[in-house]
Protein backbone atom coordinates (compact mmCIF):
# COMPACT_ATOMS: atom_id res chain seq x y z
CA UNK A 1 0.00 0.00 0.00
CA UNK A 2 0.76 3.53 -0.94
CA UNK A 3 2.68 5.75 1.76
CA UNK A 4 0.25 8.80 2.56
CA UNK A 5 1.55 12.00 0.70
CA UNK A 6 3.36 13.92 3.87
CA UNK A 7 1.13 16.70 4.29
CA UNK A 8 -2.17 14.15 5.18
CA UNK A 9 0.35 12.39 7.94
CA UNK A 10 -0.73 12.32 11.38
CA UNK A 11 1.10 14.70 13.34
CA UNK A 12 2.50 13.22 16.36
CA UNK A 13 4.22 14.95 19.69
CA UNK A 14 6.54 13.04 21.49
CA UNK A 15 6.51 12.85 25.52
CA UNK A 16 9.26 12.23 27.52
CA UNK A 17 7.72 10.25 31.08
CA UNK A 18 9.82 9.99 34.11
CA UNK A 19 8.78 7.06 35.98
CA UNK A 20 10.04 7.18 40.16
CA UNK A 21 9.00 4.68 42.08
CA UNK A 22 10.33 2.37 45.25
CA UNK A 23 13.89 0.28 44.70
CA UNK A 24 12.61 -3.00 44.73
CA UNK A 25 9.71 -2.19 42.00
CA UNK A 26 10.13 -4.03 38.84
CA UNK A 27 7.97 -2.73 35.97
CA UNK A 28 8.59 -4.25 32.19
CA UNK A 29 7.66 -2.47 29.04
CA UNK A 30 4.79 -4.60 28.32
CA UNK A 31 3.23 -3.78 31.98
CA UNK A 32 3.66 0.14 31.18
CA UNK A 33 1.83 0.29 28.35
CA UNK A 34 -1.04 -2.17 29.72
CA UNK A 35 -1.33 0.13 32.50
CA UNK A 36 -1.07 3.17 29.71
CA UNK A 37 -4.42 2.25 27.71
CA UNK A 38 -6.40 1.09 30.56
CA UNK A 39 -5.83 4.25 32.07
CA UNK A 40 -7.15 6.38 29.25
CA UNK A 41 -9.67 3.93 28.63
CA UNK A 42 -10.84 4.29 32.20
CA UNK A 43 -10.23 8.14 31.80
CA UNK A 44 -11.81 9.28 28.41
CA UNK A 45 -13.57 6.16 27.43
CA UNK A 46 -13.42 4.64 23.90
CA UNK A 47 -13.48 6.89 22.00
CA UNK A 48 -11.16 9.26 24.22
CA UNK A 49 -8.39 6.65 23.73
CA UNK A 50 -9.23 6.64 19.91
CA UNK A 51 -8.90 10.25 19.65
CA UNK A 52 -5.30 10.13 21.77
CA UNK A 53 -4.15 7.19 19.37
CA UNK A 54 -1.21 6.21 21.57
CA UNK A 55 1.96 4.19 21.27
CA UNK A 56 4.34 3.51 23.87
CA UNK A 57 8.13 4.11 22.14
CA UNK A 58 11.00 3.49 24.28
CA UNK A 59 10.87 1.93 27.68
CA UNK A 60 13.50 1.83 30.72
CA UNK A 61 13.49 0.95 34.33
CA UNK A 62 15.81 -0.30 36.23
CA UNK A 63 16.46 -0.23 40.32
CA UNK A 64 13.23 1.69 40.68
CA UNK A 65 12.92 4.32 38.54
CA UNK A 66 12.83 5.21 34.65
CA UNK A 67 11.94 6.87 31.36
CA UNK A 68 9.90 6.26 28.67
CA UNK A 69 8.95 8.23 25.76
CA UNK A 70 5.11 8.15 24.46
CA UNK A 71 3.61 8.88 21.48
CA UNK A 72 0.29 11.08 20.47
CA UNK A 73 -1.77 12.63 18.10
CA UNK A 74 -1.09 16.40 17.85
CA UNK A 75 -3.54 18.61 19.68
CA UNK A 76 -4.06 15.62 21.92
CA UNK A 77 -0.95 16.54 24.29
CA UNK A 78 -3.16 17.87 27.51
CA UNK A 79 -5.55 14.67 27.82
CA UNK A 80 -2.46 12.38 27.55
CA UNK A 81 -1.04 14.57 30.19
CA UNK A 82 -4.44 14.19 32.49
CA UNK A 83 -4.33 9.91 31.31
CA UNK A 84 -0.53 10.26 32.92
CA UNK A 85 -1.08 11.56 36.06
CA UNK A 86 -3.47 9.00 37.03
CA UNK A 87 -1.58 5.98 36.45
CA UNK A 88 -0.39 6.14 40.50
CA UNK A 89 -0.03 2.03 40.30
CA UNK A 90 1.60 -0.42 38.04
CA UNK A 91 1.15 -4.13 39.29
CA UNK A 92 0.27 -3.26 42.57
CA UNK A 93 3.30 -1.29 42.90
CA UNK A 94 3.39 2.76 44.24
CA UNK A 95 4.36 4.90 41.06
CA UNK A 96 4.84 8.68 40.65
CA UNK A 97 4.71 9.78 37.12
CA UNK A 98 6.20 13.18 35.60
CA UNK A 99 6.12 14.67 32.28
CA UNK A 100 9.44 15.79 31.62
CA UNK A 101 8.54 17.71 28.42
CA UNK A 102 7.34 16.88 24.98
CA UNK A 103 9.21 17.26 21.46
CA UNK A 104 7.89 17.32 17.92
CA UNK A 105 10.34 14.47 16.63
CA UNK A 106 11.14 11.11 19.27
CA UNK A 107 15.13 12.25 18.83
CA UNK A 108 14.47 15.09 20.33
CA UNK A 109 12.33 14.09 22.89
CA UNK A 110 15.38 11.30 23.64
CA UNK A 111 18.14 14.02 23.72
CA UNK A 112 16.65 16.10 25.39
CA UNK A 113 14.56 14.53 28.44
CA UNK A 114 15.81 10.88 28.32
CA UNK A 115 19.78 11.78 30.06
CA UNK A 116 19.93 10.07 33.26
CA UNK A 117 23.57 9.84 34.90
CA UNK A 118 23.96 6.32 36.45
CA UNK A 119 22.76 6.53 39.93
CA UNK A 120 24.73 4.60 42.95
CA UNK A 121 22.22 2.40 45.07
CA UNK A 122 22.94 1.31 48.26
CA UNK A 123 21.60 -0.74 51.38
CA UNK A 124 22.75 0.22 54.48
CA UNK A 125 21.06 0.95 58.35
CA UNK A 126 19.46 4.48 59.36
CA UNK A 127 18.41 5.82 61.99
CA UNK A 128 14.90 7.71 61.14
CA UNK A 129 12.95 8.85 64.25
CA UNK A 130 15.27 7.24 66.70
CA UNK A 131 14.60 3.99 64.91
CA UNK A 132 17.33 1.96 62.87
CA UNK A 133 16.05 0.35 60.17
CA UNK A 134 17.20 -1.14 56.74
CA UNK A 135 17.08 1.48 53.73
CA UNK A 136 18.21 1.96 50.08
CA UNK A 137 20.37 5.15 49.56
CA UNK A 138 19.63 6.53 45.80
CA UNK A 139 22.10 9.40 46.85
CA UNK A 140 20.12 11.96 48.50
CA UNK A 141 17.13 9.84 48.50
CA UNK A 142 16.54 6.81 51.34
CA UNK A 143 13.88 4.93 50.99
CA UNK A 144 13.52 2.81 55.06
CA UNK A 145 11.55 -0.14 55.72
CA UNK A 146 9.67 -0.28 58.03
CA UNK A 147 6.11 -2.82 58.84
CA UNK A 148 4.44 -1.23 56.55
CA UNK A 149 6.25 -1.08 53.39
CA UNK A 150 8.93 1.69 52.78
CA UNK A 151 8.63 5.28 53.60
CA UNK A 152 10.29 7.52 51.52
CA UNK A 153 13.39 10.08 52.82
CA UNK A 154 16.34 11.74 52.48
CA UNK A 155 19.81 12.15 53.21
CA UNK A 156 18.15 15.50 55.86
CA UNK A 157 16.30 12.83 57.80
CA UNK A 158 18.79 10.25 58.82
CA UNK A 159 21.22 11.50 61.64
CA UNK A 160 25.03 11.93 61.27
CA UNK A 161 24.15 14.10 57.99
CA UNK B 1 2.26 26.97 43.84
CA UNK B 2 1.65 24.98 46.84
CA UNK B 3 0.31 21.23 47.11
CA UNK B 4 -1.26 20.12 50.89
CA UNK B 5 0.38 16.83 51.50
CA UNK B 6 0.22 14.15 54.46
CA UNK B 7 3.52 13.10 55.64
CA UNK B 8 5.20 10.07 57.91
CA UNK B 9 3.52 8.87 60.32
CA UNK B 10 0.08 9.71 58.62
CA UNK B 11 1.67 9.26 54.56
CA UNK B 12 4.59 7.13 53.62
CA UNK B 13 7.16 10.01 52.79
CA UNK B 14 9.36 12.47 55.20
CA UNK B 15 8.18 16.16 54.97
CA UNK B 16 11.83 16.12 53.37
CA UNK B 17 11.51 13.86 50.65
CA UNK B 18 8.13 15.72 49.97
CA UNK B 19 9.64 19.04 49.42
CA UNK B 20 12.42 17.37 47.36
CA UNK B 21 9.76 16.27 45.46
CA UNK B 22 7.97 18.86 44.97
CA UNK B 23 10.48 21.43 44.13
CA UNK B 24 11.77 19.42 41.32
CA UNK B 25 8.24 19.40 40.01
CA UNK B 26 7.65 23.05 40.31
CA UNK B 27 5.81 23.78 43.07
CA UNK B 28 7.05 26.55 45.24
CA UNK B 29 6.19 25.03 48.82
CA UNK B 30 3.96 22.51 50.49
CA UNK B 31 1.76 23.17 53.36
CA UNK B 32 2.19 19.92 55.98
CA UNK B 33 -1.26 18.99 56.56
CA UNK B 34 -0.90 15.95 58.93
CA UNK B 35 -3.74 14.70 60.93
CA UNK B 36 -3.54 15.70 64.37
CA UNK B 37 -3.32 12.37 65.77
CA UNK B 38 -0.44 11.40 63.10
CA UNK B 39 2.03 14.34 63.56
CA UNK B 40 5.76 14.62 62.46
CA UNK B 41 8.56 16.02 63.66
CA UNK B 42 10.46 18.23 61.07
CA UNK B 43 12.73 21.72 60.76
CA UNK B 44 10.46 23.48 58.04
CA UNK B 45 13.86 26.21 58.06
CA UNK B 46 16.73 23.73 57.47
CA UNK B 47 14.17 21.42 54.73
CA UNK B 48 13.75 25.15 53.04
CA UNK B 49 17.45 25.92 52.99
CA UNK B 50 18.41 22.30 51.20
CA UNK B 51 15.84 22.56 48.80
CA UNK B 52 14.59 25.56 48.10
CA UNK B 53 11.01 25.32 48.95
CA UNK B 54 8.65 26.76 51.38
CA UNK B 55 8.03 24.48 54.13
CA UNK B 56 4.47 25.37 56.03
CA UNK B 57 3.69 23.51 58.97
CA UNK B 58 -0.34 23.14 59.35
CA UNK B 59 -2.28 20.59 60.35
CA UNK B 60 -5.93 18.90 59.44
CA UNK B 61 -7.93 18.75 62.56
CA UNK B 62 -10.13 15.73 63.11
CA UNK B 63 -12.84 14.41 65.24
CA UNK B 64 -16.23 13.25 65.31
CA UNK B 65 -17.43 16.37 67.62
CA UNK B 66 -17.66 19.64 67.15
CA UNK B 67 -17.23 20.92 70.48
CA UNK B 68 -13.84 18.84 70.57
CA UNK B 69 -12.85 20.17 67.08
CA UNK B 70 -13.46 24.12 68.36
CA UNK B 71 -11.30 23.63 70.87
CA UNK B 72 -8.29 21.90 69.18
CA UNK B 73 -9.17 24.46 66.47
CA UNK B 74 -8.78 27.33 69.38
CA UNK B 75 -5.64 25.19 70.45
CA UNK B 76 -3.85 24.64 67.18
CA UNK B 77 -4.89 28.24 65.15
CA UNK B 78 -1.27 29.87 66.98
CA UNK B 79 0.48 27.17 66.45
CA UNK B 80 0.46 26.41 62.93
CA UNK B 81 -0.10 28.73 60.07
CA UNK B 82 -2.36 26.63 57.73
CA UNK B 83 -5.47 25.13 59.99
CA UNK B 84 -7.55 22.52 57.72
CA UNK B 85 -10.58 20.17 58.77
CA UNK B 86 -11.00 16.61 58.08
CA UNK B 87 -14.39 17.20 55.92
CA UNK B 88 -17.21 15.20 56.47
CA UNK B 89 -18.95 15.12 60.04
CA UNK B 90 -17.43 18.87 60.88
CA UNK B 91 -18.70 20.27 56.89
CA UNK B 92 -20.86 22.82 59.05
CA UNK B 93 -19.36 23.29 61.87
CA UNK B 94 -15.87 24.35 59.66
CA UNK B 95 -17.85 26.69 57.05
CA UNK B 96 -18.82 29.37 60.25
CA UNK B 97 -15.31 29.04 61.98
CA UNK B 98 -13.75 32.44 60.55
CA UNK B 99 -10.40 31.02 62.26
CA UNK B 100 -10.30 27.44 59.73
CA UNK B 101 -8.63 27.93 56.49
CA UNK B 102 -9.18 25.61 54.80
CA UNK B 103 -12.18 22.35 54.85
CA UNK B 104 -10.56 19.19 53.47
CA UNK B 105 -12.48 16.79 51.22
CA UNK B 106 -15.74 18.13 52.05
CA UNK B 107 -17.41 15.81 49.74
CA UNK B 108 -15.47 12.79 50.52
CA UNK B 109 -18.03 11.51 53.60
CA UNK B 110 -19.95 14.87 53.17
CA UNK B 111 -21.81 17.04 51.58
CA UNK B 112 -21.93 20.80 50.85
CA UNK B 113 -24.89 22.70 49.86
CA UNK B 114 -25.99 26.40 49.36
CA UNK B 115 -25.90 27.68 52.56
CA UNK B 116 -22.64 25.98 53.53
CA UNK B 117 -21.01 27.73 50.37
CA UNK B 118 -22.51 30.84 51.37
CA UNK B 119 -21.06 30.99 55.09
CA UNK B 120 -17.55 29.42 54.03
CA UNK B 121 -17.51 32.39 51.43
CA UNK B 122 -18.61 34.83 54.31
CA UNK B 123 -16.12 33.81 57.09
CA UNK B 124 -12.93 32.83 54.12
CA UNK B 125 -12.86 29.37 54.90
CA UNK B 126 -11.33 28.15 51.74
CA UNK B 127 -13.13 24.73 50.38
CA UNK B 128 -10.85 22.04 48.82
CA UNK B 129 -11.13 20.37 45.63
CA UNK B 130 -9.80 17.18 46.89
CA UNK B 131 -8.63 15.24 43.40
CA UNK B 132 -7.09 12.05 45.48
CA UNK B 133 -10.07 9.83 43.89
CA UNK B 134 -9.61 11.18 40.53
CA UNK B 135 -6.01 10.18 40.62
CA UNK B 136 -5.93 7.05 42.20
CA UNK B 137 -9.63 5.33 42.32
CA UNK B 138 -11.21 4.24 39.69
CA UNK B 139 -14.95 3.10 38.71
CA UNK B 140 -18.21 4.04 40.62
CA UNK B 141 -15.81 5.74 43.44
CA UNK B 142 -14.46 7.80 41.03
CA UNK B 143 -17.37 9.02 39.22
CA UNK B 144 -19.01 9.69 42.34
CA UNK B 145 -15.94 11.92 43.47
CA UNK B 146 -16.05 13.64 39.82
CA UNK B 147 -19.78 14.32 40.76
CA UNK B 148 -18.98 15.86 43.99
CA UNK B 149 -16.32 18.32 42.75
CA UNK B 150 -18.77 19.63 40.21
CA UNK B 151 -21.24 20.11 42.62
CA UNK B 152 -18.75 21.64 44.80
CA UNK B 153 -17.52 23.83 41.63
CA UNK B 154 -20.79 25.27 40.81
CA UNK B 155 -21.99 26.36 44.39
CA UNK B 156 -18.02 27.74 44.74
CA UNK B 157 -18.38 29.74 41.51
CA UNK B 158 -22.46 30.96 42.33
CA UNK B 159 -20.82 32.04 45.52
CA UNK B 160 -17.08 33.04 45.16
CA UNK B 161 -16.13 30.86 47.86
CA UNK B 162 -12.57 30.74 48.15
CA UNK B 163 -11.61 27.59 47.28
CA UNK B 164 -7.78 25.12 47.90
CA UNK B 165 -6.83 22.32 44.81
CA UNK B 166 -4.66 18.92 45.68
CA UNK B 167 -3.77 15.79 45.02
CA UNK B 168 -3.69 14.90 48.59
CA UNK B 169 -0.32 13.03 48.73
CA UNK B 170 0.46 10.02 51.38
CA UNK B 171 3.72 9.71 49.46
CA UNK B 172 6.38 11.74 47.18
CA UNK B 173 4.53 8.91 44.42
CA UNK B 174 1.54 10.78 44.68
CA UNK B 175 2.55 14.10 43.87
CA UNK B 176 1.82 15.41 40.40
CA UNK B 177 3.02 18.23 38.69
CA UNK B 178 1.23 21.39 38.41
CA UNK B 179 0.92 21.20 34.95
CA UNK B 180 -0.40 17.44 35.21
CA UNK B 181 -3.24 18.28 37.93
CA UNK B 182 -4.38 21.29 35.70
CA UNK B 183 -4.42 18.84 33.19
CA UNK B 184 -6.61 16.44 34.96
CA UNK B 185 -9.05 19.09 36.45
CA UNK B 186 -9.39 19.92 32.34
CA UNK B 187 -10.90 16.76 31.27
CA UNK B 188 -13.01 16.69 34.59
CA UNK B 189 -14.80 20.10 33.43
CA UNK B 190 -12.40 22.89 34.77
CA UNK B 191 -10.84 25.84 33.52
CA UNK B 192 -7.15 25.36 33.48
CA UNK B 193 -7.13 28.54 35.90
CA UNK B 194 -9.40 27.29 38.44
CA UNK B 195 -7.21 24.97 39.04
CA UNK B 196 -3.96 27.07 39.00
CA UNK B 197 -6.00 29.76 41.51
CA UNK B 198 -6.54 26.69 43.13
CA UNK B 199 -2.84 25.91 44.04
CA UNK B 200 -2.14 29.24 44.43
CA UNK B 201 -3.99 29.74 47.42
CA UNK B 202 -2.27 27.41 49.69
CA UNK B 203 0.63 30.09 49.41
CA UNK B 204 -1.86 32.91 49.57
CA UNK B 205 -2.90 31.59 53.02
CA UNK B 206 0.56 30.77 54.37
CA UNK B 207 1.59 34.21 53.34
CA UNK B 208 -1.60 36.07 54.62
CA UNK B 209 -1.09 34.05 58.02
CA UNK B 210 2.24 34.31 58.66
CA UNK B 211 1.65 38.29 58.52
CA UNK B 212 -0.96 38.24 61.05
CA UNK B 213 1.13 36.31 63.29
CA UNK B 214 3.83 38.66 62.87
CA UNK B 215 4.35 40.90 65.56
CA UNK B 216 3.52 44.33 62.93
CA UNK B 217 -0.13 43.10 63.75
CA UNK B 218 -1.48 44.32 66.84
CA UNK B 219 -4.82 42.89 66.49
CA UNK B 220 -7.12 42.14 63.54
CA UNK B 221 -7.52 45.14 61.07
CA UNK B 222 -4.26 47.15 62.79
CA UNK B 223 -0.87 46.56 61.83
CA UNK B 224 2.38 48.50 62.58
CA UNK B 225 3.66 50.29 59.26
CA UNK B 226 6.86 52.57 58.84
CA UNK B 227 6.24 56.12 58.06
CA UNK B 228 6.86 56.20 54.64
CA UNK B 229 5.03 53.52 53.80
CA UNK B 230 7.09 50.72 53.46
CA UNK B 231 6.42 47.52 55.27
Amino acid sequence: MKHLPKHLRPRWRYLAVGIDSWPEADIDRRTFQRTLWFAAQNLLGDTGSAELDVSLLRFQFRDGEGDAVVRVRRGEVERLRAVLATIHEIDGQSVGLRVRGTSGTVRACEEKYIRRPPESSEERTVALAGTERPAVVRNDRVDVADSDGRVGATALDIRDN
Amino acid sequence: MYEGVHTHPDGRATAARFAKTAAAYGYDGVVIRNHGDAQAEYDPDRIEERYGIDVVPGIEIRSDDPGQASGLVGNYRSKRTVVCVHGGELNRFAVEQPAVDVLAHPMRDGDINHVLAKTAAENGVHLEFNLASVLRAEGGERVDAIQGLRKLRELTEKYDTPYVVSADARSHLHLRAPRELIAVGETIGFDREAIAAGLEAWGELAARNRTRRSDAVIEPGVRIESRDGEH
